[in-house]
């Protein structure tokens, strides 16, 4: 299993992906979070409340949050382009017990996401202090608690790469496994959330639960104030973190156990 | 493991794809010690053997193994085989380097394996270039590269001579003697008789799944026959069968003669020693490659 996990590191070390993700955590946390900062909340269009307001803080920090789809494709992208490239019959020629290439995988993986979590939340944390004390602006939340919910958004994007991963060893094939991961984080559930009645579902969904982890209902209360129907009640932060863990585990579990009969060919 | 002699061994072997028998009731062993070339025209069921063979693909039915072992069943399978199933498998954004690198961790062996393996294959030079800009050629050598990190005592290629060049070959071929030598199990696939026939010992053919002709090349594919149209014919037969070794003459329609047990210089050098007269001087096909050929292009039920 260690052989396997060295394994992985290097060919992770060896692709440019890997350095292309590092630089999307500095540009996604530092760079939007600064331009975010900078802008104002109050000057978007819509407008919404600004950054000195709690509200307007954790919407940014929740926008932050819908990043999450970046580290999800390259979970995706890695894992099914072993089966692009045909590589994938090579592992499993030096790894017949499937399960464990997987397993490696998910491992590297976790670590990678941990690296671009901590990168994502750093520069953000960096960018958004930098700004308001440039600005002058007063922070509509203690510096303590920023930091906090950054944290919790650096976690879920290890959760996110998981689930990338997950799905790209479910499906092998690469175009139709990143349109489903991209699609559907990026727009398949702001799609759900319009329809009365799914929308109730909302909650329980990663993108729901990945909200309730800054507690950040701006958008879908936006929407649901557009659409006329009922404010979604997100679940608390913990319960939504613990919800998060386990489509993370689901999607692992999924990944783990489904490639071991299939035939290679 | 070193020194060992591993046979591969299948058993009634069927793989059903739907309602597409790839593979039916195959059953044929590999010696080591020899060449062992696995022969059928496409789609004869060639790929999907070998991937049964490695534990790729399950078989509907029947076993295969190496050493008396299924695959997945090897303690460090790299080990005891490297097989090479596909020669195009590798990352573009992947130098050759890079590529080794990732299988000697997966396989635990050392990063001096890898500069050893890019030396004897010639990939020295190309090592740290991605192998987006590799030849079929380069490919094909990077994956044997590979499946030979774990020095492995037997070794499983399918369509080697895919993309190489003359050169190429011709250095497979001395290079699969010498494993072969070492007592080495050497199994080789192709599509193309003509290209593996000086490579191989032993010949494995199959057609549409089922097995046809199994054994030693020298036994299957019969003596080597030589028709010569000659308007001595009569004075160069009797030349020949008070020669020695004596062949086998008969005289075919055409006033030709058929000589068995001896090759085409041979017989244009005694028939010019005798002065007589040769106008035509044709290399028959053996009896195998006149089978093979009757596999491949349909037109006979098999024998
Ligand atoms: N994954 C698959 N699904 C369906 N049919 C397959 C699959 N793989 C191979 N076949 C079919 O099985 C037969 C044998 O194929 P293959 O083993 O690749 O032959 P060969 O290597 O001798 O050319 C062919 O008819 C091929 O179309
Ligand atoms: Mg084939």
């Amino acid at each position: 299993m260690n052989h396997l996990i060295k394994a992985e590191f290097r060919r992770l070390f060896a692709t440019r992906m890997w350095s292309g993700l590092l630089l999307a955590a500095a540009l996604l946390g530092g760079g939007m979070m600064g331009a975010m900062a900078l802008v104002g909340p109050e000057n978007f269009t819509p407008p919404m409340p600004g950054m000195d307001t709690e509200t307007g803080l954790r919407s940014i920090l929740g926008i932050l949050g819908y990043t999450a789809f970046v580290p999800a494709a390259a979970g995706t992208l890695a894992v099914t382009s072993e089966y692009r490239h045909r590589t994938a019959a090579v592992t499993f020629l030096f790894a017949p017990r499937r399960w464990q290439v997987v397993a490696a995988k998910l491992a590297t993986y976790a670590v990678a996401g941990l690296a671009y979590g901590l990168i994502l939340a750093g520069t953000a944390a960096a960018a958004l202090f930098a700004v308001a004390a440039a600005s002058g602006t007063s922070l509509g939340l203690p510096p303590g608690t920023v930091l906090a919910l950054l944290a919790r958004i650096g976690l879920a994007m290890v959760v996110y790469l998981l689930i990338g991963v997950g799905v790209g060893a479910l499906l092998r094939n690469q175009v139709v496994a990143l349109c489903v991961v991209i699609g559907y984080l990026y727009m398949g559930e702001t799609l759900l959330m319009m329809i009365p009645g799914v929308n109730a579902l909302y909650p329980v969904l990663p993108g729901g639960a990945t909200a309730s982890l800054t507690d950040f209902t701006y958008l879908a209360d936006a929407m649901s104030q557009e659409l006329g129907s009922t404010a979604v009640q997100l679940l608390p932060p913990a319960a939504g973190a613990l919800l998060l863990t386990a489509y993370a585990l689901a999607a692992s579990l999924i990944a783990v156990i489904i490639p071991m009969r299939r035939d290679i060919t | 493991m070193n020194g060992d002699r591993l046979k591969i061994e299948v058993s009634n072997l069927t793989k059903r794809y739907g309602a597409l028998t790839a593979v039916r009731d195959l059953t044929f062993t590999v010696e080591p010690g020899v060449v062992t070339g696995f022969l059928g025209p496409n789609g004869a069921g060639k790929t999907t053997t070998m991937r049964m063979l490695t534990g790729l693909v399950s078989p509907t039915s029947g076993t295969a193994t190496i050493a008396g072992r299924p695959y997945g069943r090897l303690p460090r399978p790299s080990r005891t085989v490297g097989a090479v199933l596909d020669a195009n498998a590798c990352h573009p954004g992947h130098t050759a380097r890079d590529h080794l690198r990732v299988y000697a961790a997966m396989g635990g062996y050392p990063d001096s394996r890898v500069t050893d393996l890019l030396d004897l294959l010639g990939l020295t030079e190309a090592a740290d270039r991605r192998t987006r800009g590799f030849s079929t050629g380069m490919r094909q050598r990077l994956n044997l590269a590979t499946a030979l990190l774990g020095d492995p005592r037997v070794l499983l290629l399918d369509e080697p001579s895919n993309g190489l060049d003359p050169e190429g070959m011709r250095w497979l071929r001395s290079f699969l003697r010498r494993l072969a030598d070492e007592g080495r199990t050497v199994l080789i696939s192709s599509h193309v008789l003509s290209e593996i026939q000086q490579l191989v010992d032993d010949v494995v053919v199959i057609r549409r799944g089922e097995l046809v002709a199994a054994g030693p090349w020298s036994r299957l594919a019969g003596p080597p026959a030589v028709l010569v149209s000659s308007p001595d014919a009569d004075r160069l037969a009797a030349a020949l069968r008070v020669s020695r070794p004596a062949p086998r003459v008969e005289a075919v329609e055409g006033g030709r003669l058929r000589v068995r047990g001896l090759d085409a210089p041979d017989v244009a050098d005694l028939a010019a020693a005798h002065r007589l007269r040769v106008h035509e001087l044709v290399t028959e096909n053996t009896s195998l490659e006149e089978l093979f050929l009757h596999l491949t292009t349909g037109k006979a039920a098999a024998p």
